[in-house]
């Protein structure tokens, strides 16, 4: 068991620098295996395993990593200097100086460094699934990009190593490890966004550098707290096991204020929508399946502790306002991959606002939207690629051919969108639970319930027609032609497409079974009540939550099976006429609607402000 | 049930017109004010030719509205009647010989009732609106045979494309 | 159930009465009552025409889907469900408009999802305010409930009033289907047994709505029938007296006035 953790921890690390020495050819056959490898370990390990386990390592271990933060920290400073940035230089400074002060005043560990449970288990099956598949694309997509051959395989191995560094992220105890894996992520998303070198990259990798180094400084501060305060050692365990002191929510806060900022929730958003400008299976990788999903991650594990407190409340609202807010701001966006940038910001905000109420059904939603959200924001992505390198599209308004010269890409990000917004599809159940368990928050905070209820509901329909606005673009066509001819893109990107459609479909229907096996045994475990599966003839209820299920099975054939099928039907024996254009024969190309904001924008800003601030004074109260 | 019965119980009127000078349409829509009321029939006067029945055209046909009278005449499906309101749409009326007037609309498309007039009366114009459902009933749901269009509707494989026959007419006049 | 089966009919009956009503206040004689199913059956009289063939099926779609909305509604299912359904008919029929290259089925398909934007935020409201009320989200529970909600949520019922028109496409908030301006947007291109499924799924949208009103009343039946009369001649009265509003003014209008309605009810429906 330890064998193969460790297996997952090492091997990324392995291959990683396998690829930068290995030709091109060999690469390939490397990459496909270890995803396969990867992927089927921590299914094993999934299926295998119960309860908890605790490891630590040897005491050099110790040593290597103090080391390691430290040569990563002055890496970051010499950064600050290259680029003349006083401000990462500031945040280097700050965090070097937090570390030394700590490492002087920390007393020893006694704790074991490693903690392995269920919800780390459900995290790998994302991370090394979603990297796998991901990695074997940008094999193809890599070498469309006009680099060097060098770039290329230091492309592939930062890749590699990053999934080594989200494996140790989700199984360290240790607030040290942590710190040190965290500022790897942010390391590596800070070299991977600034891969293309122009100079927009250079200054969006620099504010993703200053930002998530905010964050790292809160984990430090945290950490401090917790010495200062004498909770024993800093890990997540001591801090769940403490959870009833008093001053414990100042560690918490500054935890969850990590967490906030790596899952850019405003106003720390700027960043994940400057990272568009990567490569994207960079976005498709960091900055919506794994990376990003570090933020729910941190108020899963910490939700046991938050549950109830003023800081949740705070989370609650905070995330409430994000999802709105996000949803609206996608409505006047042009470039596709912003629309998903904002689109995973509000769905980012959702899952952290379930793990902060904290109820078993709500975790169960936080878990079944993590799932489902990396899984189709990647399918999603990687199309978004397929769109920039195959058709030469980075615009929505540009996407009004593609109904009949992609059809096939068309249809996939079609059923993305879909994925994302209908039932069955697990995002729509997430949502779904969680706007059924915010009535359980309402009522005991009937005000912030209600307003929360109102905001979740509110930006699902903002949203929705967000899917729907792009979706019309995709499904323009002239009627000259009926039938659908799908188009060939090479077989690296069609392959990793239908492995994620497939994915998609077989949660989809074995979502049952899947809340059975899977996301309450997590559940279960998190907020250590049991939390049930009962089916009482066509309604499901999970705890007290209730989902029916003819009419979700119903509203499945109706819905995203028209889409599809509107694809491929064919009216035979009906004449085809020519669109009414008062008589005239010209024909007209036309592209979709912005809600231009900008002469809203104050009036939305204002009403903004004046909702969040509202809901803090309410959560407070 | 015979469905051929319920089509003179609700026909929908498409107005069209081909370059008079709305006097006949000042008319015609005078017959859906409150005095003639021609919505007790059933009648409504939608703008879309894909959903009417009935072509009111007034005017006669000019140079420039001959093409987009047959393209619309092309796109209303069948059974349709097509009723000429007025002396120009009949004959040229008034401008006949004119440089840019080509005469009445049946050069163009069959037409079924002739209104005569010039500023056809409300009573006029729903009396022929009348007898044209008479018409209508005995009509089938075949493509006519338009007097002008060069194009035929192509037959692909199991459906007609009609979205071209408009494309090309034989002018009457060069 | 018989209701639901029943659905269209009763739509129709609706229509057709609400054609004469409009023409008597224009002190017009008007169609006769069963106009709309004249209507009906001369459209399946048609030659089948289309543009082509998605179009014409997200059209058949759109009125299946929004049957099946009405239907959970009539069954008592769950509020968020429901309107989401509703959300999502509205959405195909958007996304048929959408797929052809026409420029009016195109501004009436943008047109049409602004006011989705406009009247979504205050039906979800409502939806929220009956679950502080009753406990739960359930249509069922609200039908059944032994108080009236009239009397505890009229300032929802008045935004609900006031969102109503935009739903059902009458002025002054028509602008998704502007006659005179788009002839007919979203159902510009269909035509025959497909514009049938258009047609129909506008009486079904009234049952719909109606329903929804009938909501308020709760298990009282006499209530529930005259809040049902005083909506029709209430949207009548103002179909008929007012002229259209540009989408902004609709947009504007609705989430000022009518969200706020909406809103200050359920801060005191949740104070209370």
């Amino acid at each position: 068991m330890y064998s193969l953790i460790t297996l997952l921890f090492v091997v990324p690390v392995l291959i990683s620098l396998l690829l930068l020495i290995v030709p091109r050819s060999l690469a390939k056959p490397l990459v496909i295996t270890t995803a396969l490898l990867l992927s089927a370990i921590s299914v094993y390990l999934f299926i295998d395993t119960e309860g908890v386990y605790y490891f630590g390592v040897p005491a050099y271990v110790n040593d290597i990593v103090t080391v390691a933060d430290i040569i990563l920290l002055v890496f970051f400073g010499w950064i600050a200097i290259k680029k003349r940035s006083w401000i990462v230089g500031l945040m280097s400074l700050l965090q070097l100086a937090g570390l030394l002060y700590l490492l002087n005043s920390m007393p020893a560990h006694h704790s074991l460094q490693f903690m392995v449970d269920k919800l780390s288990l459900f995290m790998f099956l994302l991370i090394n699934i979603i990297s796998g598949i991901i990695a074997v694309y940008s094999l193809r997509y890599i070498d469309e990009e006009h680099c060097s051959s060098f770039r290329k395989k230091y492309f592939l191995s930062t890749i590699f190593w990053f999934i080594a560094v989200m494996n140790l992220v989700v199984s360290s105890d240790n607030l040290e490890y942590f710190f040190l894996f965290f500022e790897l992520t942010t390391l590596a998303s800070f070299l991977l966004i600034g891969f293309r070198k122009d100079e927009v990259s250079v200054k969006n990798s620099l504010t993703a550098l200053w930002m998530n180094q905010i964050g790292g400084l809160a984990i430090l501060a945290a950490i401090f707290f917790i010495h200062h305060n004498d909770y024993g050692d800093a890990t997540f365990s001591n801090l769940l096991a403490n959870a009833k002191a008093e001053t414990i929510l100042l560690p918490l806060a500054l935890l969850s204020i990590a967490a906030l900022i790596k899952g850019a929730q405003m106003p720390f958003s700027k960043w994940l929508l400057g990272a568009m400008v990567a490569p994207t299976p960079v976005s498709a990788l960091l900055h919506s399946s794994t990376m990003v999903k570090i933020a729910p991650f941190i108020i899963l594990r910490l939700s046991p502790a938050l549950k109830d407190t003023p800081v949740a409340n705070v989370i609650i609202a905070l995330t409430g306002f994000v999802f709105i807010a996000a949803a609206i701001g996608a409505l006047s966006q042009d470039n596709f991959k912003r629309i998903l940038a904002h689109s995973t910001i509000a769905l980012l905000a959702l899952m952290i606002m379930m793990a902060a109420v904290g109820t078993p059904v709500t975790i169960v939603a936080s878990l079944i939207l993590v799932l489902f959200h990396g899984i189709s924001k990647s399918m999603l992505f990687l199309n978004a690629g397929i769109l920039e390198k195959v058709f030469h599209l980075k615009q929505s308004s540009d996407m009004d051919r593609l109904g009949e010269s992609g059809p096939f890409t068309a249809l996939v990000i079609t059923i993305g969108f879909m994925s994302l917004l209908l039932p069955p599809f697990g995002a729509f159940i997430g949502k779904w639970m969680s706007i059924e368990s915010l009535g359980a928050l309402a009522t005991d905070k009937k005000i912030l319930g209600a307003l929360i209820m109102v905001a979740v509901a509110g930006g699902g329909a903002v949203l929705s027609l967000l899917y729907f606005k792009v979706m019309g673009l995709l499904i323009a066509r002239t009627g000259n032609e009926d039938k659908i001819h799908f188009e060939k893109t090479g077989p690296f990107y069609t392959i990793t497409t239908y492995l994620l459609l497939g994915l998609l479909l077989v949660t989809v229907v074995g979502l049952p079974l899947l809340l059975n096996n899977y996301f309450t045994p997590v559940a279960t475990q998190i907020t250590g009540t049991t939390v049930a599966l009962v089916t009482e003839g066509w309604t499901m209820y999970l705890g007290a939550v209730k989902l029916p299920l003819l009419p979700m099975i119903i509203a499945f054939l109706l819905l995203p099976v028209t889409m599809v099928a509107a694809m491929f039907v064919r009216f035979k024996n009906v004449d085809r006429a020519k669109e009414y254009m008062c008589g005239e024969k010209v024909n007209y190309s036309f592209s979709s609607f912005y809600f231009s904001t900008d002469r809203a924008t104050p009036y939305f800003a204002t009403a903004g402000i004046l909702f969040f601030v509202a809901l803090i004074i309410v959560a407070l109260i | 049930m015979k469905l051929a019965s319920y089509r003179k119980k609700s026909p929908w009127i498409l107005h069209y017109n081909a370059g008079g000078c709305n006097g006949c349409d000042i008319e015609i829509l005078a017959c859906l004010s409150p005095k003639y009321d021609i919505e007790r029939f059933g009648m409504i006067n939608t703008g879309n030719p894909k959903q009417s029945d009935i072509l009111l055209v007034t005017g006669p046909v000019t140079k420039r509205s001959r093409e987009r009278l047959v393209e619309i005449y092309a796109q209303i499906p069948e059974p349709k009647v097509v009723i000429a309101c007025g002396a120009c749409a009949s004959t040229g009326g008034v401008f006949r010989g004119m440089y840019n007037c080509e005469g009445g609309i049946d050069q163009y498309i069959p037409v079924d009732v002739y209104v005569c007039g010039c500023g056809t009366r409300p009573e006029q114009i729903i009396d022929g609106v009348v007898q044209a459902l008479a018409i209508l009933e005995t009509k089938t749901k075949e493509l006519e045979e338009s007097v002008r269009l060069n194009k035929e509707a192509l037959k692909e494989e199991s459906q007609l494309n009609r979205r071209n026959i408009a494309d090309e007419i034989k002018p009457a006049f060069i | 159930m018989l209701l639901i089966l029943l659905a269209p009919v009763i739509g129709g009956l609706v229509y057709g009465f609400e054609r004469i009503i409009k023409a008597r206040m224009q002190r017009r004689i008007g169609p006769p009552l069963l106009q709309p199913f004249y209507d009906f059956f001369k459209l399946a009289d048609k030659r089948k025409m289309i543009v082509h063939s998605a179009h014409a099926f997200l059209g058949i779609m759109h009125f299946v889907s929004l049957w099946f909305a009405l239907g959970v509604l009539l069954l008592g299912g769950d509020l968020i469900l429901v309107i989401f359904l509703h959300l999502l008919s509205t959405a195909l029929l958007i996304l048929a408009a959408y797929s052809t290259r026409s420029i009016f089925s195109h501004l009436g398909a943008n047109r049409t999802a602004i006011s989705i934007l406009a009247y979504e935020p205050v039906l979800i409201i409502i939806a929220v305010s009956i679950f502080m009320l009753t406990g739960s989200f359930d249509a069922a529970a609200a039908f059944q409930s032994e108080q009236p909600l009239l009397f505890k949520m009229p300032l929802a019922f008045i935004a609900l009033l006031l969102v109503l028109p935009i739903k059902l496409k009458k002025s002054p908030f028509d602008v998704a289907e502007a006659h005179q301006e788009l002839t007919g947007g979203v159902e510009l291109e269909f035509s025959g047994i497909f514009y049938e499924a258009i047609y129909t799924a506008k009486w079904l949208d009234y049952v719909f709505c109606y329903a929804l009103v009938y909501l308020f009343a709760g298990n009282d039946v006499l209530l529930g029938a005259g809040l049902i009369v005083f909506t029709f001649f209430y949207l009548n009265a103002l179909d008929n007296s007012t002229a259209r509003v540009s989408y902004k003014q609709m947009l504007r209008f609705s989430l000022t006035v009518s969200f706020s309605l909406a809103f200050i009810n359920l801060l005191i429906n949740s104070l209370t």
